[in-house]
């Protein structure tokens, strides 16, 4: 059984990238969201073994995303996507239950690092 | 770009490269310190070089970014500021295996479920000198607890948050008294790439560098006052504890990396050992006989043990010779692109079933007939793109070479959406050439592999580079046959045609029951055996002259063993009240054959012999039994 994951940015471009990325190395991608609401609707809903959350999103942000997401399942594994100079968004990101980080431009083998550190 | 056109370009000349730096990686490890490693050195380099020069071409970003890793360690291995020693050797033998598995996957798509992550890291734990070349910049912070210096490795991303995360994994074994710098400062990007903590925890040091590492990009994890004392035991500890497990799981992951642990035996080799396990067999098959015969019961032990014994050799044997089916299928995604280039056609080309094993020799004989299949399906199965529109289907044709197991056979199919075989074509030719009867009005698929098979049959209605010239199908047909399997063809008018080969694991070895006709003996391979069952007169029924079995509602076509044979005259020495049938079947053609009796199973070495001129067609080999007389074999397949 391949790992679920559940894809969350607004921009389609890096949900492809990070889907293709996945998908090469055997993880079921199972869902996406464009919105932070989403993403915790989504969650909630598809138990993903892993999301990928990016840190600016419409209508509720990634970091308030992982808060919503981790008061009800606080082992959620969450990975944030983040741009080069957001370190402090990625250090409260973390505070509120992220467990690891990735950072744009992505990088197939750091992702994939990112990611067996997390799952494993 | 159109990045297909030069995937099979990169995907092969990558193979290439890949296949040089492994030669040179073994050249290397066999002589490390002598006056050819430089020079192999260079090799590896050079080739590493290419493969991610033209994988960051492609925008295969995890197939330039190992390489570029491994050049780095590379290049360091050349400034001498690495020595070559066994854990370097196994490092490098594994990028290799990644990088390959990487370059397959960038083009072929996923294969198995290996990352290079794990290896991109340790090639970045060598490409720096954590020993010498570094200073530690933080400075010793006094306070409670032990001190643990971390360095980050170079080039981390977001080194501020990653150090925040290491000091937040190390907060769950107890309590970090103290970050220096700051861990204000830290999150501001303001330290150099190594930072110290003071950890008051009941864990030990082992578990704390463990938790330490594995919250990711560290490069280096020192303990103690002084940063140039070396926490030694600990050090080695933690590295070599993690390793053999990590090895045994990437072992286990895929035989590629067993691949990299081998050594290379000439084939010839094998086969004679495979011969002289033949001979054992056969002198265990009289050993016992004769044991039985005395019942002496020490004897019979000691027999029975040296019997399994041989079993097991014979077992370790036959695994030896077996090889994916990749290393001949891989040559044919080349192939397949350039001969539909050569037709006009278009053709999406998969292979399924990689994986599956196959003794060496046989997969040699069988590459040659693949190709001759897939031509076939490309000159004559697929059409052109626009008679393909015309047809209602997509312009681009589909073909696929699949392997799979099916009880002790490997079952190869090569299967198109074509246009099929047209038998109406077929059976006009056939009775042009007198093969078939001229009132014959159909074809069913057993007759159309019959006249398919024949010498020099073609339908072909002109001679093309690729195929045409007759010596296609009768080609494939008789090798298929004297490699002791058999061939099927599945073919619907418009929708393609599939070519079905059933082969044996092995060639040498196959458990048979012996069937007594007469006096004589014939071995029948098992692999074709489905059931055994009396001859009563009440199954027996006769349907258009023919003789028929009832077998629960199912009708086989009868076969007598003695008439095949011609011994219908011969008394058996011993008197049979009833005869017996064996159920044969070839994929899912059936029949029965009516012996005299089964006189017990064996394993079997079968022995290849030239067929006598005239002389009777269905058999597939020679052997000798336990009890030292020689038996034929019969080939199923040329029955049904």
């Amino acid at each position: 059984m391949s790992q679920t994951v559940l894809i969350c940015d607004d921009a389609i471009f890096m949900r492809t990238m990070v889907g293709d990325i996945l998908s090469q190395a055997g993880f079921e991608i199972v869902g996406e969201a464009e919105t932070g609401v989403q993403a915790v609707e989504k969650y909630q809903q598809l138990k993903p073994d892993l999301v990928t959350m990016d840190i600016v999103m419409p209508d509720m942000g990634g970091i308030d995303a992982v808060r919503e997401i981790c008061k009800t399942d606080p082992n959620a594994k969450i990975l944030m996507c983040s741009a080069m100079g957001q370190q402090a968004l990625v250090v409260e990101a973390i505070q509120a239950g992220a467990k690891d980080f990735i950072v744009k431009p992505f990088q197939p083998g750091r992702v994939l690092e990112a990611v067996q550190r997390v799952l494993g | 770009m159109d990045n297909q056109q030069y995937a099979e370009l990169f995907l092969t000349e990558s193979r290439e490269n890949v296949s040089a730096v492994n030669t040179a990686l073994l050249e290397l490890e066999r002589d490390a310190t002598g006056p050819s490693a430089s020079a192999s050195v260079d090799v590896i380099f050079r080739a590493v070089h290419t493969i991610k020069g033209m994988g960051a071409t492609m925008g295969f970003a995890t197939v330039a970014e190992l390489a570029h890793e491994l050049e780095t360690v590379l290049d360091r291995i050349r400034r001498n500021e690495l020595a070559i020693d066994a854990d370097l050797m196994d490092v490098l033998f594994r990028s290799a295996d990644a990088l390959e598995l990487a370059v397959e996957a960038a083009v072929v798509g996923p294969v198995g479920e290996a990352t290079p992550a794990e290896v991109v890291t340790e090639l970045r734990g060598l490409a720096v000198d954590a020993n010498t070349a570094t200073p530690w910049t933080a400075r010793a912070p006094n306070g409670e607890g032990v001190l643990v210096r971390i360095r980050l490795a170079p080039n981390t991303p977001l080194r501020g948050v990653r150090a925040f995360l290491i000091v937040q994994a190390v907060g769950k074994l107890g309590t970090v008294s103290i970050v220096e710098p700051s861990l204000e400062q830290l999150q501001a990007d303001d330290f150099e790439d190594d930072f110290a903590i003071r950890v008051v925890s009941a864990a030990t040091h082992d578990e704390i560098e463990k938790v330490i590492r594995k919250a990711g990009d560290v490069a280096d994890v020192r303990f103690g006052e002084d940063p140039t004392e070396r926490a030694t035991p600990l050090e080695n500890t933690v590295v070599e504890a993690d390793r053999p497990a990590a090895l045994d799981a990437r072992r286990s992951g895929g035989d590629r990396r067993a691949a990299a642990r081998s050594i290379r035996i000439d084939v010839r080799r094998l086969d004679a050992l495979m011969n002289l396990v033949g001979e054992l067999v056969i002198a265990r098959g009289r050993l016992s006989q004769l044991a039985d015969e005395l019942g002496d019961p020490a004897l019979e032990e000691t027999v029975s043990q040296s019997s399994r014994l041989v079993t097991e050799i014979r077992d370790q044997i036959t695994a030896s010779r077996m090889v994916p089916v990749s290393q001949v299928f891989d040559r044919f995604p080349r192939m397949v692109r350039d001969a539909a280039r050569g037709v006009g056609k278009e053709i999406d080309f998969i292979v399924e079933g990689k994986g599956i094993e196959l003794d060496r020799s046989m997969l040699d004989e069988l590459g040659d007939s693949i190709v001759h299949l897939l031509r076939n399906a490309i000159d004559h199965g697929i059409e052109r793109p626009d008679a393909r529109l015309e047809a209602g289907k997509s312009a681009t044709g589909r073909l696929v070479l699949s392997a799979t197991r099916d009880r002790s056979a490997v079952v190869i199919k090569v299967s198109d959406d074509g246009r099929g075989i047209d038998r109406a074509k077929v059976l006009d030719r056939a009775k042009r050439d007198g093969i078939v009867d001229q009132k014959k009005t159909e074809l069913d698929e057993s007759e159309l592999v019959r006249i398919l098979a024949r010498p020099g049959f073609s339908t072909a209605d002109k001679v093309t580079g690729l195929s045409g010239r007759g010596v296609g199908v009768d080609a494939v047909y008789t090798r298929v046959r004297a490699l002791g399997g058999a061939m099927d063809i599945r073919s619907s008018p418009g929708k393609g045609t599939t070519m079905i080969l059933r082969l044996p694991l092995t060639l040498a070895i196959v458990r048979a029951a012996l069937a007594r006709v007469a006096n004589e003996t014939y071995a029948i391979p098992l692999a074709h055996v489905s059931e055994t069952i009396e001859l009563e007169p009440d199954i027996l029924r006769t349907v258009k002259g023919s003789e028929v079995l009832l077998v629960r509602d199912e009708v086989l076509p009868l076969l007598r063993l003695r008439s095949l044979v011609g011994l219908e005259a011969y008394q058996a020495s011993t008197a049979i009240d009833l005869e017996q049938v064996v159920v044969i079947d070839v994929g899912d053609r059936r029949a029965a054959l009516v012996i005299d009796e089964l006189t017990g199973q064996e394993e079997i070495v079968v022995k290849q012999y030239d067929a006598v001129r005239g002389g009777l067609p269905f058999f597939a080999g020679a052997t000798i039994l336990g009890d030292g007389t020689p038996a034929l074999i019969v080939d199923v397949s040329s029955l049904i």
